[in-house]
């Protein structure tokens, strides 16, 4: 059971490629937690993640949350623009699931 | 040797030296004998008919009795020659006027033609002196000049006039009265309004033409001859019907060119005679602001040279009350002197700016019409007059408000000081003055201090300045900090637009101010970094333009009010007051409504074209005779509704181009596009490469681009830019049915929204990148467009290309530089936010907003007035807490901002 968490800054894009990716990582058999949260509850919700990724309006956060975050072996990544442009569930997990086996 | 013959051979000395008349003056200084005992035996030998006296300012002497010029103005140095030499467009009539007068034996008669003012009594006389010059006619002659107009009532009294008449001839000829014609017997007789004589008077002047003989009125017997020539003159049109038999019979016809006809440096020669005439007239020389002598140059003078003149005799007049009242040190004209018809001409610079530049260039911002003949017009000290910069603005405003010019009009006018302000400091710096010569005029602390700002600029901006600019800007700084220590305020009238055109510019100036407060201790105000801002930005010089450099649109229904409500609705909801209406009652003649709207369309125009949004019948006809009379660029929308107006001015205010809002509006709104029909709809990309001939280097960019580029559906079109608005139309052509993606030549263009590419960096490779960069962003933006058709109600693809407009129009407002990857989450974001909006969906909580709002309160604006078009558009209110939330997405991640944080 791997926990991925979607930042982005409303917590409102993100929701629908929430909905994505978890029916990509069932058509795919991964077993995966998928959260969205904004911004400002990021760091309430990043505890025993597996992996982090940022919406690409939030990139500014990248450089703080790999500092904050790394540490813990938690790897974080902005979502590929197109991908995300194009709510494209399937790469977005398959980004992720790279993250995680890198790690 | 007495001393009148000391003069008198001091005067021929003097006179040989010099190859010209003398002065008295020029004899006190030569001989060093006062002034006006010089005079007083000057004027002995001319009584004496030792010498002879010009009449003029100063009064000129010469040792030469006899008629000096009598040979020589056959051929060169008649007061005729003089005119042509000045006046390209009269050199063929001064010809003609020749010819009439030096044909043999005795000259012949001639008709003159032209429009009421083109100066035909004045050329009259100038062939009477040129006849007088050349010894055609003796010294004496006589020059008899009547009005065929005066008695056009009473054809009798007018033929008894000219022709002499017998006692008893008609009721009240009293008595036997001598003719015009007998009086003017060896000279000329000058017939003005000649078409007004009777049919009778006519074939009396036809016979006396060509036989030299008359008959006064009612006498019978008597034959009369007389030597005269004839010189006539009308306004009618030389193909007109009443002048069919003058033609046939006046052997020489000379037709004057109306002011229209002749250029620009014409009509400053006229300008300047005759306000020279006037300070002579007053004796003191007269100052004219640049501004006036341009509203004298382009305003419309129906009535000719006789109305330039009658216009400035008031306006030196009104500038002489004003002197005298103000007891000012010198006559100035400035605009509030004008007549109200004359200050219109300054609206017109806007076509004319390149002529007037060329007329003007060498002229300082105030011109002086010297009371001197031999310097004629020199200019005021230059750098004494950036001084005065600030005043000028100042003093303008004051006096264009007095003289009731509308505030817009007053814009106009103050922005042409503006702009001669930079001309002056950044166009026209000749390049011998060097800084060291400018150490002479300004101290080191201030030269010191633009040297620093410059320095900071350049690093923080990322350009170069050269030597112009940093004279430029030491000479204003220079001036502005007498100014402020004196503490005179100061005022800049176009700071907000500086503000936002410019925002780097204006940062580096805030900035850059703390050095000028450290250096002179001084509080550097607002208003002045606004001008800082100009001289640190590119191409200071064209505010202007680009300020105004939006689309107009206007809006025309039938009905009492339909245009008036629908912009009305559109400018509250944008908050910009651009659309403009005209409304057509229904018992309006389309005539005066097309002239109405030409008017408007004149008015509106900024270079950028105007959009008419109208709903039917004759006014969607307008465009294209507006178009080709006005050759302004016109087009227009028919069925027009209120979003569309409002979608219309939002893209018109983010200053998009007119093909692109015209196509924008014309395209179809399809809200649901299903799943199978989603194939490309838009506009095919192009790639323009440019160079002189359009053969060479250009083929050559498009042979290294195909190469490299390897796609099949972007095309590359080869163009010339020999002219450069002939380019420019061309591009505007491809625009029509292509998205331009990028030009890439050899030579710099700018045109707006189009990506601009060296021919080094296509080389390079750097450029090729650039290019496939824009290519995936462009398929990129495309295929998210199309993916999100399934996710939300709006139409996606207009819906992406919208918010691309606002988020470029935003990133540039704020002055941020934000990667394509973020203005994709940027834009999705966006979409989603609309999206919810539109579903009734609550806006999104924004933490700490108060503080937010408290910071950022600037940026905020900025987010908001771009917004604005957006949520009007598209029918929803995006809240405070919304707003926020994007302000700060582009804040954080810009460039230029993070690297403070």
């Amino acid at each position: 059971m791997e926990k991925i968490v979607l930042v982005c800054s409303a917590g409102m894009s993100t929701s629908l490629l929430v909905n994505k990716m978890k029916d990509a990582a069932k058509k795919q058999g991964i077993e995966a937690e998928i959260i969205a949260v904004p911004e400002v509850d990021a760091k309430q919700n990043t505890n025993g993640t597996d992996v982090v990724l940022l919406a690409p309006q939030v990139r500014y956060l990248l450089n703080k949350m790999k500092q904050e975050l790394e540490p813990q072996g938690i790897p974080v990544a902005v979502i590929e623009s197109i991908n995300y442009g194009m709510m494209n569930g399937e790469a977005v997990i398959r980004q992720a699931m790279e993250l995680i086996k890198n790690k | 040797m007495k001393a009148v013959e000391q003069i008198y051979q001091a005067l021929i000395m003097l006179e040989q030296k010099v190859n010209r008349a003398v002065s008295a003056n020029e004899i006190s200084l030569a001989i060093n004998v006062d002034r006006a005992n010089v005079s007083r035996y000057l004027n002995r030998l001319y009584e004496e008919k030792k010498i002879a006296k010009l009449e003029g300012r100063p009064v000129l002497f010469h040792s030469d009795k006899s008629e000096p010029q009598q040979i020589s103005a056959i051929d060169g140095d008649s007061s005729l020659d003089r005119i042509a030499a000045i006046q390209s467009s009269m050199q063929t009539p001064i010809q003609q006027a020749k010819a009439a007068i030096l044909y043999p034996p005795k000259g012949i008669h001639t008709l003159i033609l032209g429009e009421t003012g083109v100066g035909k009594s004045m050329f009259a006389e100038l062939m009477y002196q040129f006849a007088k010059e050349s010894g055609a006619v003796r010294e004496n002659a006589p020059f008899i000049r009547f009005n065929c107009a005066d008695y056009a009532e009473n054809s009798q009294l007018l033929v008894s006039q000219i022709f002499g008449v017998k006692k008893g001839a008609y009721t009240g000829a009293d008595k036997d009265r001598e003719g015009l014609i007998s009086k003017a017997d060896g000279g000329f007789l000058f017939l003005d309004e000649v078409h007004r004589l009777s049919p009778q008077g006519q074939e009396m002047l036809f016979t006396f033409i060509d036989k030299g003989l008359f008959r006064p009125l009612g006498d019978t017997e008597k034959t009369l001859s007389a030597e005269v020539r004839i010189i006539a003159a009308t306004t009618e049109q030389p193909q007109s019907y009443l002048l069919n038999t003058f033609t046939r019979r006046i052997p020489m016809l000379i037709e004057l060119p109306n002011l229209k006809a002749r250029d620009l440096t014409e009509r400053y020669y006229l300008i300047e005679l005759f306000i020279k005439q006037e300070s002579r007239r007053i004796g003191k020389s007269i100052y004219a602001e640049k501004n006036s002598i341009i509203a004298f140059l382009l305003y419309d003078c129906p009535n000719n040279i006789g109305q330039l003149k009658s216009d400035i005799q008031l306006t030196c007049a009104k500038s002489f009350v004003n002197y005298k009242a103000k007891k000012a040190d010198s006559i100035l004209i400035t605009s509030s002197d004008l007549p109200q018809h004359v200050r219109k001409g300054m609206m017109q610079i806007q076509e004319h700016r390149d002529s007037i530049e060329f007329l003007l260039k060498s002229k300082s911002p105030t011109i002086k019409f010297s009371l001197n003949q031999e310097q004629s017009y020199e200019e005021v000290n230059d750098i004494q007059l950036n001084e005065d910069f600030y005043d000028i603005i100042e003093r303008k405003l004051e006096s264009l408000k007095n003289s009731g010019m509308k505030n817009e009009e007053i814009s106009y006018a103050i922005n042409l000081d503006i702009e001669a302000h930079f001309k002056k400091y950044l166009g026209d710096i000749p390049n011998r003055m060097q800084s060291k010569d400018l150490s002479k005029l300004i101290n080191s602390e201030i030269m010191t201090a633009a040297e620093e700002v410059l320095k900071f600029a350049e690093q923080r901006l990322q350009r170069k300045y050269d030597e112009k600019i940093y004279i430029g800007l030491a000479l204003h700084l220079h001036g502005f900090v007498e100014r402020i220590k004196k503490g005179v305020k100061i005022y800049h009238p176009k700071l907000n637009m500086i503000r936002v055109d410019y925002p780097e510019g204006f940062m580096a100036a805030m900035e850059a101010a703390k050095i000028l407060d450290g250096t002179f201790n001084i509080h550097t105000p607002l208003d002045e970094i606004g001008y800082i801002a100009m001289f640190l930005s590119p191409k200071p010089v064209e505010i202007s333009r680009h300020e105004k450099s939006c689309v107009g649109i206007l809006v025309m229904m039938h009905g009492n009010s339909t245009a008036s409500s629908m912009a009305e609705v559109c400018n509250a909801m944008i908050g910009v007051n651009h659309a403009i209406a005209l409304d057509m009652p229904i018992s309006m003649n389309p005539k005066v409504m097309y002239e109405l709207a030409k008017e408007k369309v004149i008015q509106l125009d900024t270079g950028r074209g105007v959009l008419l949004l109208v709903d039917m019948g004759s006014l969607t006809s307008f465009g294209q005779m507006l178009q080709e009379e006005t050759g302004i660029m016109v087009k227009t929308i028919e069925m027009t509704s209120t979003p569309m107006v409002i979608d219309a001015c939002r893209k018109a205010v983010l200053s998009r181009d007119i093909h692109y809002i015209y196509d924008s509006l014309r395209t179809p709104v399809v809200h649901h596009v299903s799943e199978g029909s989603q194939e490309q709809t838009g506009k095919t990309g192009i790639i323009i490469t440019a160079c002189f001939t359009g053969e060479g280097a250009s083929e050559r960019l498009k042979h290294i681009l195909e190469e490299s580029l390897r796609t099949e559906n972007i095309e590359i079109v080869p163009l010339n830019i020999m002219n450069k608005r002939e380019f420019i139309n061309k591009v505007e052509q491809l625009r029509e049915k292509h998205k331009i993606l990028a030009i890439a030549s050899t030579i710099d263009i700018e045109i707006d929204e189009i990506p601009f590419i060296t021919a080094a960096q296509v080389l390079a490779g750097s450029g090729i990148d650039k290019i496939k960069d824009i290519l995936e962003t462009e398929g990129n933006y495309q295929k998210i467009a199309k993916s999100l058709n399934k996710h939300i109600k709006l139409d996606s693809e207009r819906l992406v290309e919208n918010l691309r407009d606002v988020l470029a129009a935003m990133e540039h407002r704020l002055g941020l530089y934000i990667k394509e990857e973020v203005k994709i989450g940027i834009v999705l974001h966006m979409c989603f936010l609309l999206d919810k909006l539109k579903a009734g969906g609550k806006e999104t909580f924004f933490e700490e907003l108060q503080d937010f709002v408290k910071q950022y309160s600037k940026e905020l604006a900025i987010v908001r007035s771009c917004l604005e078009g957006l949520g009007a558009q598209y029918e929803v209110r995006i809240g405070e807490h919304e707003e926020a939330y994007i302000c700060r997405m582009l804040l954080s991640n810009g460039d230029i901002l993070q690297e403070i944080v």
